[in-house]
């Protein structure tokens, strides 16, 4: 993992790459046809309510970038961006806070609003607009803002919480539970002492280990 | 008026479903009334086994709802999407709390009650404890000692299934366990350093009441340990899965749900009480029940509350409370996180299944010489474990390379939670509050609680020592803390009714019967004169069956 992409100097990267555009096009209307009975019951429960399009876009972006496709689907392909959409409507993740923890009743768009604050510090990272950008050089200005969110003297910070609900969703997820990870609802044993194996999975059935990990 | 029941039984829960058992099985015709609604063993487990990704919120739950309806249920550790349903809503069952002071109040009404939720953690109280007010002044003295209860821990765990190692152990006396569940191999290596170093100190296996060989139609643990989703397999003591079924059996229980007791009715004339008043939750319906005998089983805060609401000339202030103690005295275990480390060495190891207990250090601190500043002492709960994937949350990176980092096992760390007791206050305290009402238009109950220095001078010292015991076992301390949870943090609220030896000093004798009542019993957390530091559930049935046992025997003896 690197965690020292604070200390380099932010990559110069500028221009937009109408082809990206294009292409994010395709991903949203590809999330379209996902089955995401979540969000589309929040879009069609709320007025107004619920991601624009360009912020829909941002999170597919950012959850295909955390949790790419390797030898298991990536991200956008288990429906991630609806999750994170639907959790920052409801405030998962303290993200619809206002002081300390305390979630906020009123705000339509819950969390949402952090979705902005991340794309204006993914702007700066890229010195260009991040969603014009070529996927590597997305990369690039998404681990290079990564690595200012989890040094050391960062506490909150917007981007902690999008990427925890990233996370959330992936794993939680069938695919990512279940495949990438290991699922077993009864163990059915408890064996307190096993080789653990060079290629091992954890388990997403560890509540403990989801709970204090 | 007419005696419809031998007795009434208020409450479902650990204590209620116990007092169900005991006096359906003694041959009286009982009523136990449940203020939450019918929970089915099994076909009412409704998220039992459902999937993460099969949950609209992952099992997270819905936040805003949370924050709206359950913001204090939502801050317990086992209050999730999967668990909700088990746990009140807040805003529909408010109370108070004095000002500047919290108190987080985790309730479960529904049949079964918090037997549903609990820890499980089953451990009897030694003379250490029950000595303890007598030893240092704090509190009334305990009317009875280890050797009144220990024929009743036997009964008790026989029935319910308590899994766990005896080790001799003065401070924590063993009890009649099925096998023990196994240390993980981390636990297993802090067990001997620990050990080696301190002969008195003793790691051992959480003393669950989580089967281990199957029981009377129970199956032993499946190791998912999702328990409070409720288990189907019955393998974790329940009144459910247990006590239940046993009162059931005799054909003499009736129960009757959505019925919260407003008050106990006493007659003056006989000097005793003569049933309950209930208001239906649902309907506003008000009705009446008569009985010999009542048991109030209702949790230890809400057992106060009937008695504080039971107001007449005769008691004008709260029923059985001529000695004005009634709703002093209230406790919780002072607990934090004393402290988490990183444990090397094992990084080729790991284990399979999820066992749903963990570790327990008892106390040894202040036994037989004092050793501490401060009185009676504190024990730790806690265990090894290996991380899993929200680890990814704290760490940088993203991408091909995150992506296959997260999906492996992480490090050992392992995490001792200090438990201190409570001393007995005065001033901890519940009331009526003079003012708000709750949704059935009775007066809230108000909670006045705080820690005092002695929990937190308590605490400091089981910081310092996890932290050692850690070192000594190779590990590195990465956090550690000695300031306590809220009140109520522990989840082991007790006392308000306090038993003791003179009338004029406490509300109940050493049977758990009310001193100003005689056909009037209380033995849920309500009765406790002391704290221990050790889970008190275990206690709370042991008094019970016994409670039982004297009541009937009073009957047939006429006396009642």
């Amino acid at each position: 993992m690197s965690t020292d992409k604070a200390t380099e100097p932010r990559p110069a990267v500028k221009g937009a790459d109408r082809r990206q555009v294009l292409g994010g096009a395709v991903v949203l209307s590809a999330l379209a046809g996902i089955p995401l009975y979540a969000w589309n019951r929040e879009r069609e429960g709320r007025d107004g309510a619920g991601a624009t399009d360009s912020e829909k876009l941002l999170l597919a972006r950012l959850s295909d970038l955390v949790v790419p496709a390797t030898g298991t689907p990536g991200a956008v392909a288990v429906g991630v961006p609806a999750f994170v959409e639907l959790a920052l409507l409801h405030g998962l993740e303290d993200t619809a806070s206002e002081d300390s923890g305390k979630v906020k009743m009123g705000g339509d768009r819950g969390g949402l609003p952090l979705l902005e604050e991340v794309k204006k510090g993914l702007n700066r990272h890229a010195d260009a607009p991040f969603l014009t950008l070529s996927p590597e050089r997305q990369h690039i200005a998404l681990e290079s803002y990564d690595a200012e969110a989890f040094a050391p003297e960062q506490k909150d910070h917007p981007w902690k919480k999008i990427k925890g609900l990233i996370l959330t969703g992936y794993y939680t997820s069938e695919v990512g539970a279940s495949r990438e990870l290991q699922y077993e609802l009864v163990p059915g044993r408890y064996d307190p002492d096993l080789p653990l194996p060079v290629n091992n999975r954890s388990w997403s059935s560890d509540w403990t280990a989801v709970d204090f990990g | 008026m007419s005696m419809d029941f031998d007795a009434i039984v208020v409450g479902s829960g650990i204590t209620g479903g116990w007092a169900a058992k005991e006096l359906t099985e003694k041959g009286l015709k009982v009523l136990m009334i449940e203020r939450g609604r019918m929970i089915e063993h099994g076909t009412d487990y409704v998220t039992e086994t459902k999937a993460p990704w099969e949950m609209e919120f992952r099992g997270e739950g819905d936040a805003k709802l949370y924050a709206d309806e359950y913001p204090v249920q939502r801050l317990n550790r086992h209050f999730t999407e999967f668990t909700q349903n088990h746990f009140v809503n807040d805003k529909d069952n408010p109370y108070a709390v004095a000002d500047g002071t919290k108190f987080n109040w985790w309730r479960s009404y529904q049949l079964g009650g918090r037997s549903l939720t609990w820890g499980r953690q089953s451990y009897r109280w030694s003379d250490y404890d029950f000595g303890a007010n007598k030893a240092d002044g704090y509190g009334t003295d305990w009317p009875i000692r280890y050797a009144d209860l220990a024929p009743w821990y036997d009964y008790v765990e026989e029935f319910i299934g308590v899994s766990g190692a005896a080790e001799g152990l003065a401070s924590l006396p063993d009890g009649k366990f099925q096998p023990p569940m196994a240390l993980n191999v981390v636990e297993q290596h802090v067990r001997k350093a620990i050990a080696q170093r301190w002969p008195d100190r003793c790691l051992t296996v959480g003393r669950t009441a989580n089967l281990t060989a199957p029981k009377e139609g129970r199956a032993p643990c499946q190791y998912r340990s999702i328990c409070a989703r409720g288990c189907s397999y019955g393998a974790y003591f329940s009144t459910q899965s247990s006590t239940l079924p046993a009162a059931q059996a005799t054909g003499r229980l009736t129960v009757v749900t959505d019925s919260l007791v407003e008050a106990v009715d006493y007659d003056p004339a006989t000097k005793k009480a003569t049933g309950v008043r209930v208001v239906n939750v649902k309907t506003g319906e008000r009705s009446r029940y008569g009985a010999r005998i009542i048991f109030l089983n209702a949790s230890a805060f809400n057992s106060v509350h009937i008695l504080l609401r039971s107001r007449s000339e005769a008691f004008p202030n709260g029923l059985a409370n001529s000695s004005g103690v009634l709703g002093t005295h209230v406790m919780d275990h002072a607990s934090t996180l004393s402290t988490m480390a990183l444990i090397p060495g094992f990084e080729d190891r790991t284990t399979f299944g999820n066992r749903p207990t963990g570790v327990v250090i008892p106390r040894y601190r202040n036994l037989d010489k004092k050793d501490g500043d401060f009185t009676r002492g504190y024990s730790f709960q806690g265990g090894a474990l290996q991380s899993g994937w929200t680890a990814a949350k704290r760490s940088a990176g993203i991408g091909k390379a995150y992506k296959e980092q997260n999906r492996k096992v992480g490090g050992w760390r392992m995490v001792f939670v200090g438990f201190a007791e409570s001393l007995p206050r005065v001033t901890n305290r519940l009331t009526l509050d003079p003012v708000k009402l709750d949704p059935q238009g009775l007066p809230m109950l108000n909670i006045h609680f705080e820690h005092g220095d002695n929990e937190r001078r308590a605490l400091a010292d089981a910081k310092a020592e996890a932290a050692k015991m850690m070192e000594a076992a190779g590990g590195h301390v990465i956090m550690g803390f000695d300031e306590p949870g809220v009140g109520g943090s522990a989840i082991h609220e007790m006392g308000g009714a306090r038993m003791g030896h003179d009338p004029a000093t406490s509300v109940l004798n050493r049977w758990s019967q009310a001193h100003d009542i005689a056909n009037l019993f209380v033995t849920d957390g309500a009765q406790m004169s002391s704290s221990a530091c050790q889970n008190p559930s275990l206690t709370y049935m042991a008094l019970t069956a016994r409670a039982c046992d004297h009541a009937v025997s009073l009957m047939k003896e006429g006396a009642l």
